[in-house]
């Protein structure tokens, strides 16, 4: 079954708050937290957490075009209701074969 | 009970360093090891890099059977992306995958390519590539990382990869910045040991691994320092005092290693290993700018960034030449300045410059004799020692992914892949770089006592953790039953197992790593310019 947006919502900022209070960070996750200039993330972090998300829900994701995306933004960054936005829209397309 | 097996890697460790740090009583309980097993020069694979030769001894294949050629990996054979490397491109059986098979438990603590981590029996802690913000995804089962973040002193920004520690390296030519690097080693494999300890003594799995990186990383920054050869060149008193902070690091190194031999236990077969030696390199390579001399490379803007330019440009021009080449007029590039390798653009529509499948031959055939023609234009020395073509190395399903060239320098180093007047200069100093031959030594019930045999292969470590485990030994392996190291009876007592290898590649549950974007592809190039990469 498809996880709904909320549901990955949900989990995305579950893992967001756990590693969170491994860095002391005293800021809560919400959807509008921002991974880069909030969180202090790197590029590679991204690809690291992308790189779980894709374990987590059994899915390739082209984060190449996420990347590609907010490259062209005028702020660089990225909040957590557009990255579970993003996975929504990936876990959503059935699996191919 | 305790581990049957202990696998201690030492990334980087070489007897040219080891031998003399021993007789002059800086690492004792090192000596007492190697002197009291069977110790052996151990030969890595090509190319002499950590992530393949990692991968290597923990699968015992080669890297066309395990598909780790470099840092990095090709998003496609034709392709100029890379992607992010995980622990799903290892596309065979690793040890610890085929003892969870086998119903027996490991314990695997910093190895590269242990991310999304194996849900094996038993405990991972994720090495190579892991950022310290992430480490707890880098723990296996969950609950380990809140264990550890109970044990005094725990602290996941020196256990784990911190780019601020990093960039701080790479101006790491200022005289200031060496101490804290060593220190922060230091306090890196105390942090480890700590981990390792705390498993081994709470829940002592059948295998226990455990990785120590910071030999090589010492050896980058500091092997002016380190090399005994080179020691008559560390005269100022900053200089004396920097070999003196690296023998403390041996120091400690000895007294961790120390600590699980003895948790370990007398029962235990103990192995301690290198992924490959090191070495002087004495002059710089700048193979890009070779081949743009040539002909056989261009950069969009005619122009690539030069070795002084890295300092004043930052790393955004540094990183560039890997993605802003210009197809229209390169034939081959080498992107990375790890692998020694050579890529040939292969003529498509996004590369009208590129080889057709026609010339392919002709103009691999004319490169090679055009590499090994180059001359130190000093000494009149050749550079090139060697060039190996692809399938002259590689074999198995990964073929396609690994360089078209594999360049063996005349002073075993590395090249560099920025751009420069002149393709061969000589070095300020001599810098420390991989060498083929690591250390093996192995002590333990199942060994021999106090021998030196000839060289092995790290394609034999595989076999023999297997061989010490109890397991059957797969057919498919690369690297044979090293018998020289087993004590008389051994294989009475234990006869050898052999198990037929059904599939060549395991099926993979977990995707892929992502593409890179262009600016985790240039935190990359920073990792490894701090690691001693790019010059
Ligand atoms: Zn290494």
């Amino acid at each position: 079954m498809t996880p709904t947006r909320d549901a990955i919502l949900e989990h995305l900022q579950q893992m967001l708050r756990e590693l969170a209070s491994d860095w002391d960070l005293g800021e809560a996750i919400t959807p509008d937290t921002l991974l880069f200039s909030q969180l202090g993330f790197q590029s590679l972090d991204i690809v690291v957490l992308g790189t779980a998300l894709q374990e987590r829900y059994e899915r390739e994701m082209p984060f190449a075009e996420l990347f590609a995306n907010i490259g062209q933004r005028q702020v660089r960054d990225l909040s957590v209701g557009e990255l579970a936005e993003f996975v929504k829209e990936h876990v959503g397309v059935s699996a191919t074969p | 009970m305790g581990a049957r097996v202990v696998v201690i890697g030492l990334d980087g460790a070489t007897f040219s360093v080891l031998d003399p740090l021993m007789q002059a009583g800086v690492m004792p309980r090192l000596r007492d090891f190697v002197e009291s097993g069977v110790r052996a020069e151990l030969k890595s694979i090509v190319p002499a890099l950590t992530p393949p030769a990692w991968t290597s001894l923990m699968t015992g294949r080669t890297p066309g059977r395990h598909g780790v050629f470099d840092f990095f990996r090709k998003d496609s054979p034709r392709s100029q992306h890379i992607r992010f490397q995980t622990s799903a491109d290892i596309g065979c059986e690793t040890l610890w995958t085929l003892a969870d098979r086998a119903g027996l438990r490991s314990t695997v603590l910093n190895f590269p390519l242990t991310f999304p981590v194996p849900r094996i029996d038993g405990y991972v802690v994720a090495g190579g590539w892991m950022p310290w913000r992430q480490l707890r995804l880098g723990c296996h089962p969950p609950g380990l990382y809140d264990r550890l973040a109970a044990l005094s002193g725990f602290n996941p920004r020196e256990l784990a990869m911190d780019m601020t520690h990093e960039e701080k390296a790479l101006e790491g030519c200022k005289q200031e910045e060496y101490d804290g690097w060593i220190d922060l080693h230091i306090r890196r494999e105390r942090q480890w040991a700590r981990v390792a300890a705390h498993l081994m003594c709470k829940d002592a799995t059948d295998l226990v691994a455990v990785l120590f990186d910071g030999v090589d990383k010492l050896q980058h920054l500091c092997w002016r320092f380190i090399d005994p050869a080179l020691e008559h060149g560390v005269t100022s008193d900053w200089e004396r005092a920097i070999r003196d902070r690296c023998l403390d690091y041996f120091r400690e190194l000895d007294a961790i290693l120390a600590e699980l031999i003895f948790l370990a236990g007398d029962e235990a077969n103990i192995v301690v290993v290198s992924d490959h030696g090191f070495g002087s390199q004495i002059r710089t390579f700048f193979v890009n700018a070779w081949l743009e001399q040539r002909g056989y490379l261009g950069w969009v803007d005619g122009c690539a960034s030069h070795v002084n330019d890295s300092q004043v440009l930052g790393m955004a021009r540094l990183a560039k030449h890997v993605y802003e080449l210009d197809w229209q007029r390169t034939k081959a590039y080498a992107p990375m300045p790890s692998g020694n390798g050579i890529h040939i653009v292969r003529a498509d529509q996004d590369h009208p410059g590129g080889v057709t499948d026609a010339e392919y031959e002709a103009f691999r055939e004319r490169l090679i004799g055009e590499l090994v023609a180059v001359e130190d234009p000093v000494s009149g020395d050749r550079v090139v020692a060697r060039v190996w073509k692809r399938e002259e190395i590689f074999d198995g399903p990964y073929l396609e992914l690994a360089p078209d060239l594999t360049l063996e320098l005349t002073d075993g180093g590395l090249v560099s892949i920025l751009g420069s007047e002149a393709v061969v200069q000589p070095r300020p100093h001599a810098t420390g770089t991989h060498r083929p031959y690591g250390i093996f030594a192995a002590r333990g019930p199942r060994f021999r006592r106090g021998v030196r045999v000839p060289a092995l292969s790290i394609l034999n470590v595989a076999p023999l953790v297997l061989y010490s485990l109890g397991l059957p030994v797969p057919s498919g392996l690369d690297g044979e039953l090293p018998f020289e190291t087993l004590r008389e009876g051994t294989l009475l007592a234990h006869p050898v197992r052999y198990a037929d290898q059904a599939e060549e590649t395991v099926p993979h549950s977990v995707p892929a790593g992502p593409e890179l974007s262009a600016e985790a592809e240039m935190e990359i190039m920073k990792r490894l310019r701090a690691l001693g990469y790019v010059e």
